[in-house]
């Protein structure tokens, strides 16, 4: 190798190595965008030439998007997306006000978070879809019962990342806050509310992809509706078409939904760079 | 004598007993409110609902005869078992294709597509699917746990293993170390934080997803039995499945970090 190298160098040129390290380096965005677009027709490429070998049980990618185009224009599929969208939101709503309150109230009152903290982890690591029939059997099986299922799997991250936010304050800004006579909405609206908010956002990002899988559960296990329902049809008659296709559907909905939670997270930090400095 | 006497008698008059200092405002505290949550329970469901909705009374009068059950311990067996089988298969394939994704760029952006896309997608909506393609079988389970468990720990792998420290990598090449060197000697032992990280969050998604197979795809299981017993009306044996779930979920997050503690005492994360 190293005589390899001194051969190469004495003619003037490079090894074989720092040749495509260099090119690399030099083309790394174009590789990324190469790679990207790759791995992506290659998904499709397989999945078509596969399709065809399976029978009933996976048919090719454009006979999926086939069936897609249909269940989106005439079938089931959006009167679906506006049941299962309404519960979400409103799932995504109780965890952002519930998670940043309990979890202020858990950073910021010690006797609270020593009495509660450790049911809620407890109730955090236990899988909550166990606890579907006793909600079912408590509550039935309507909408804020879903809400309820929906709630308890996703609100953690919320709740755990504003009270480690709340914890972390510097005790020096709470001590400059009092020197400066700051009354307790002042103290709020400088000190804690912009020290907190990247861990609450970090927290609410989570959750934002998590109340997706509560609003799928609770429409699958508390009587079948909504997109849920959909699949379920679809793999009560072994339509594989059917199936895929939603399922394409829901991971499409679902990358979107972590992207904009990606871009508010961004635009609040900046946000509060510029306004905290 | 006397001396003596006064010497031993001193400090058990004066420093709290051991009752005391155990008990302290942070201990007492979640004893009251657990009792406090259990009394309503206990009451508001006698008081107001039928006799076979479960109480905690009831729970503790149903551990016995469910935990003495052959049933019990066949399901208990099935769905640990399968846990944990797709939790070894998954992390051993996450920690392989991670450490090539955090080694090799284009490895990495090639993958990237897959593994955000299914990152983002609440892995239950992969449930029918997988039930289309295995069947109504304890595999489905076994796949479904593996992906939970494949997914994180692929991902914490990639990202430990990319972000060494240059010191380490510059020692290896010093020493001569050849590419597997790099991976599997280097890299790897310096994410291992980074990877029972992964494999922790891993498994708790691997518990909650197993559970769900089995009540989507009727599999022999815990998850199965809490909804079978439910609709049986006896809500309270539902109740210790559920209770044994909470203990093995709740026991295996603390020996995760007391393990990784004990694997990485460099690292405090």
């Amino acid at each position: 190798m190293a005589l390899h190298d001194q051969s190469a160098r004495a003619r003037g040129g490079e090894s074989l190595a720092a040749r495509v390290d260099r090119f690399r380096t030099i083309n790394a965005w174009w590789i990324q965008i190469a790679c990207y677009v790759l791995s992506i027709l290659l998904l499709i490429g397989v999945w078509q030439a596969l399709g065809h070998s399976f029978g009933v049980l996976f048919v090719p990618f454009t006979d999926t998007m086939g069936r897609l185009w249909e269940l989106l224009e005439s079938g089931p599929l959006l009167p679906a997306l506006w049941v299962s969208g309404e519960l979400y939101l409103v799932i995504l709503a109780f965890d952002i006000i519930i998670g940043v309150t309990l979890g202020l109230l858990f950073a910021r009152v010690a006797l609270v978070s020593a009495a509660f903290e450790p049911y809620a982890y407890i109730l955090y690591a236990t899988p909550t879809i166990s606890l579907v029939p006793f909600v079912s059997v408590l509550l039935g099986f309507e909408f804020w019962p879903r809400v309820l299922v929906g709630v308890l799997i996703s609100i953690f991250p919320v709740l755990i990342g504003v009270a480690e936010g709340a914890r972390s304050i510097p005790r020096q800004h709470l001590d400059v806050a009092a020197i400066f006579g700051s009354n307790e909405r002042q103290l709020w609206r400088d000190v804690i509310i912009p020290y907190v908010l990247p861990f609450a956002m970090s927290g609410i990002k989570q959750s934002v992809a998590l109340a997706m899988a509560g609003t799928l559960v609770a429409e699958f296990f508390l009587n079948p509706d909504g997109i849920a329902a959909v699949l379920l049809q679809g793999t009560t008659v072994v339509d594989s078409g059917w199936v895929l296709a939603v399922t394409v559907f829901i991971s499409a909905i679902a990358v979107a939904l972590v992207g904009v939670g990606e871009l508010v997270e961004r635009y609040v930090i900046r946000w509060r760079r510029s306004a905290v400095g | 004598m006397a001396t003596v006497s006064s010497r031993i008698a001193a400090p058990a008059a004066e420093g709290p007993t051991w009752l005391e200092r155990w008990l302290t405002r942070e201990r007492l505290a979640p004893l009251v409110t657990g009792l406090v949550i259990l009394a309503i329970w206990q009451i508001g469901v006698s008081a107001t609902l039928p006799d076979f909705v479960a109480r905690p009374s009831g729970i503790l009068l149903a551990i016995p005869s469910t935990i003495a059950s052959e049933e019990f311990w066949l399901d208990v067996v099935r769905t640990l078992g399968s846990i944990t089988e797709g939790v070894a298969i998954g992390s051993a394939a996450g920690i392989l294709i991670g450490v090539a994704m955090g080694r090799v760029r284009e490895i990495n952006w090639f993958l990237t597509p897959y593994i955000r896309a299914l990152y983002a997608l609440p892995l239950i909506a992969l449930v029918p699917i997988v039930i289309l393609w295995v069947g109504y079988q304890p595999a489905a389970r076994l796949v479904i746990v593996v992906i939970s468990t494949f997914l994180p720990v692929a991902v914490s792998t990639a990202d430990g293993t990319r972000a060494i420290a240059k010191d380490y990598l510059d020692v290896g090449q010093m020493f001569g170390a050849r590419t597997h060197n790099v991976w599997f000697g280097i890299a790897l032992p310096a994410a291992l934080p980074f990877i029972t990280a992964g494999i922790e969050l891993g498994l708790a998604r691997g518990i909650t997803n197993a559970i769900a197979v089995e009540v989507l795809a009727s599999v022999n299981g815990m998850g199965m039995s809490v909804f079978t017993k439910s609709n049986e009306l006896n809500e309270d044996a539902s109740l210790v499945y559920v209770l044994c779930l909470a203990i093995f979920a709740v026991g295996v997050r603390a020996a995760m970090s007391r393990f990784r503690r004990w694997l990485t005492p460099w690292y405090r994360g």
